[in-house]
């Protein structure tokens, strides 16, 4: 696609314009906030615990969004906990696409018993919701970032390979990949150079919807205490331990509750609008 | 049609098979002694040694797979080691408030999702279509974690008018419904959606304009129908996976149900429990798919050729 076009139906697209800014935001705050607020994440006051949001009012100085048990700057752990969140999603979505596509494309190039295979592995992690095989993996094999990364990972690549192998199994048929075969190319150069270039629009606009999908997923098990562990912030985890004193300091569940949703809103807002602009055939 | 369904079954049942084993090797690969687990501490060395036999330790693991597989098969899953009861029985009590749950949830989501999907989509680009994709849309952004505890804020401290904890009357199970309907109504809001958008370009639609059949009888009588496919799907696919919505939300609203008894065995370190636990998920799910795949060939007999 040229890129004109590209960038014209960008401009146009409303949930792209709308997803990107808002994406774009938590990115700046996410990244760069942190460096002008004088607090450090863990860092407690015992005098200072249960403080209002103070806003601008002191500027960077005061607790902008106030403080919570342990006298820590809501703020400061929201920003924190935004880093942890946002590059365990980004992790998890690259691992879960390199891996979902390599997967789809062998299962769908090769067909025959390595096909069913793949295909009935994937029915089984299927079987299993998402949210339940974190939950048990966490368990069994002991918590750790590492660990919430791999098995996020694990729960999330099979969408991929299905429609890797399901778009490439379309394609092995088609002229171009029978004239490499005729002139002897080897089967990794097929597939790795000249099918898969033809299968990675569907896989972009997945995975940009499934970074939503991650983040809601971690926070479920950081709200478990199963995800991220305390006292490292992170947005589950400030919703898990704010609930406790929801009734007088509302602050501390809505700050990371807000937080969340606009994130994953922006990130669904994108991955929507990616794919009106990648696939406008299937706008729906 | 015989011959597809056979396939299909013999499909689940190598599903079903393989997480079993799954479920099987997960307590095989945690630490500690299961023998040490039902024996009080300090127990002497011939005790542990006769509760291994007892137990089946001693056996190659292929001998203990089929042990513990004939003993699924026999209805007996095992000793909670938390609860100190059968573990059948316990999950046995649990199930009914976790079915009611998933039950109106859907019979919920359905009700408000399907006629605002189906209206967006043979109305594209209308007002009401704008507003069923920002509903979709916040509502997949919607982490259940977040709403839940939004719903408690605003509509049990705030507003003060529902209880939030615990089971018994109608309104205690307004804010967990509410809280798992309201995600599910928005993804099938966006399939319903979709299924008319695709459904109504087809050329069987553009025929029955042609014979002059009025606009909403189309969208209604005919177009609805297949448009109803990708809906059943999901709705299956929803019920199938229940389990994993219900456990945050039961867990903040103090519903003893299967989802907060996953929760607690998995903070206690039960495996029996959440073995069986795992078990049954997988089993539901493949049942229910399986449930889907036959009504599906009932509403659009097409696609059991497609199988």
């Amino acid at each position: 696609m040229k890129k004109q076009i590209l960038i014209r139906r960008m401009l146009h697209s409303p949930f792209f314009m709308v997803g990107a800014v808002v994406v774009a935001i938590i990115f700046l705050f996410v990244i760069f906030g942190p460096f002008f607020l004088p607090y450090e994440p863990t860092q407690s006051s015992l005098t200072e615990t249960f403080r209002a949001p103070e806003g601008f009012s002191k500027g960077l100085e005061g607790h902008i969004l106030g403080t919570d048990e342990l006298g820590r700057d809501v703020l400061t752990r929201l920003l924190i906990g935004g880093r942890y969140s946002l590059v365990i999603a980004i992790s998890v979505v690259l691992i879960m696409v390199i891996f979902g596509t390599v997967m789809g494309i062998v299962a769908g190039y090769a067909g025959g018993i390595v096909d069913s295979i793949i295909m009935r592995l994937c029915d089984i992690v299927l079987a299993i919701p998402n949210l339940i095989l974190a939950i048990v993996f966490m368990a069994v094999m002991g918590i750790s970032v590492t660990n919430l990364i791999f098995v996020l990972a694990f729960a999330g690549w099979v969408e991929c390979c299905r429609v890797t192998r399901n778009n490439v199994r379309v394609l092995k048929n088609q002229d171009f990949v029978k004239a490499s075969v005729s002139l002897g190319a080897s089967h990794f150069h097929i597939m790795f150079t000249q099918i898969l270039p033809n299968v990675t629009t569907p896989i972009i606009i997945l995975a940009s919807q499934k970074i939503g999908f991650t983040i809601l997923l971690e926070a479920a098990l950081s709200f478990l205490s199963l995800g991220i562990q305390p006292p490292i912030p992170s947005w589950g985890n400030m919703i898990a331990n704010g609930r406790t004193f929801m009734t007088i300091y509302p602050w501390l569940v809505f700050a990371p509750g807000i937080a969340l949703m606009f994130c994953v809103l922006g990130f669904n807002f994108l991955g929507d609008g990616l794919r009106d602009i990648l696939d406008p055939k299937k706008r729906r | 049609m015989l011959k597809y369904l056979f396939k299909r079954l013999f499909e689940a049942l190598i599903v079903l098979f393989c997480v079993s084993i799954i479920a099987f090797l997960l307590i095989r690969m945690t630490p500690g002694n299961p023998a040490l687990m039902m024996l009080p501490d300090g127990a002497p060395e011939e005790a542990i040694r006769e509760m291994e036999i007892q137990l089946g330790l001693d056996k190659p693991l292929y001998v203990q797979y089929f042990m513990y597989i004939s003993d699924v098969l026999h209805g007996d899953l095992g000793v909670s080691t938390s609860y100190r009861q059968d573990v059948a029985d316990i999950i046995w009590g649990r199930i009914p408030v976790t079915v009611e749950l998933a039950l109106l949830s859907v019979f919920f989501g359905c009700l408000i999702a399907i006629p605002l999907g189906i209206i967006a989509g043979s109305r594209q680009g209308s007002a009401t279509d704008f507003f069923c994709m920002v509903f979709a849309l916040l509502g997949q952004s919607m982490s259940p974690v977040w709403l839940s505890v939004l719903n408690v804020f605003v509509f049990g401290v705030w507003l003060g008018w529902l209880p939030t904890m615990g089971t018994g009357t109608w309104a205690h199970a307004v804010l967990p419904v509410l809280t798992l309907a309201y995600p599910m109504a928005a993804s099938i809001a966006r399939i319903a959606r979709s299924g008319m958008i695709d459904t109504l370009s087809e050329d069987y639609i553009t025929a029955t304009y042609a014979k002059g059949i009025s606009g909403v009888k189309v969208h209604w009588k005919y177009a609805f129908r297949n448009a109803l496919v990708p809906v059943v799907t999901l709705v299956g696919l929803q019920l199938g996976s229940f389990l994993a919505g219900t456990i945050i939300v039961e867990t903040v609203f103090g519903w003893a149900g299967i989802g907060q008894l996953l929760n607690q065995s998995v903070g206690n370190r039960d495996y029996a429990l959440v073995q069986s636990l795992l078990l049954i998920t997988a089993a539901c799910f493949v049942v229910i798919n399986f449930v889907v795949d036959v009504i599906n060939s009932f509403i659009d007999p097409r696609n059991k050729l497609g199988g």
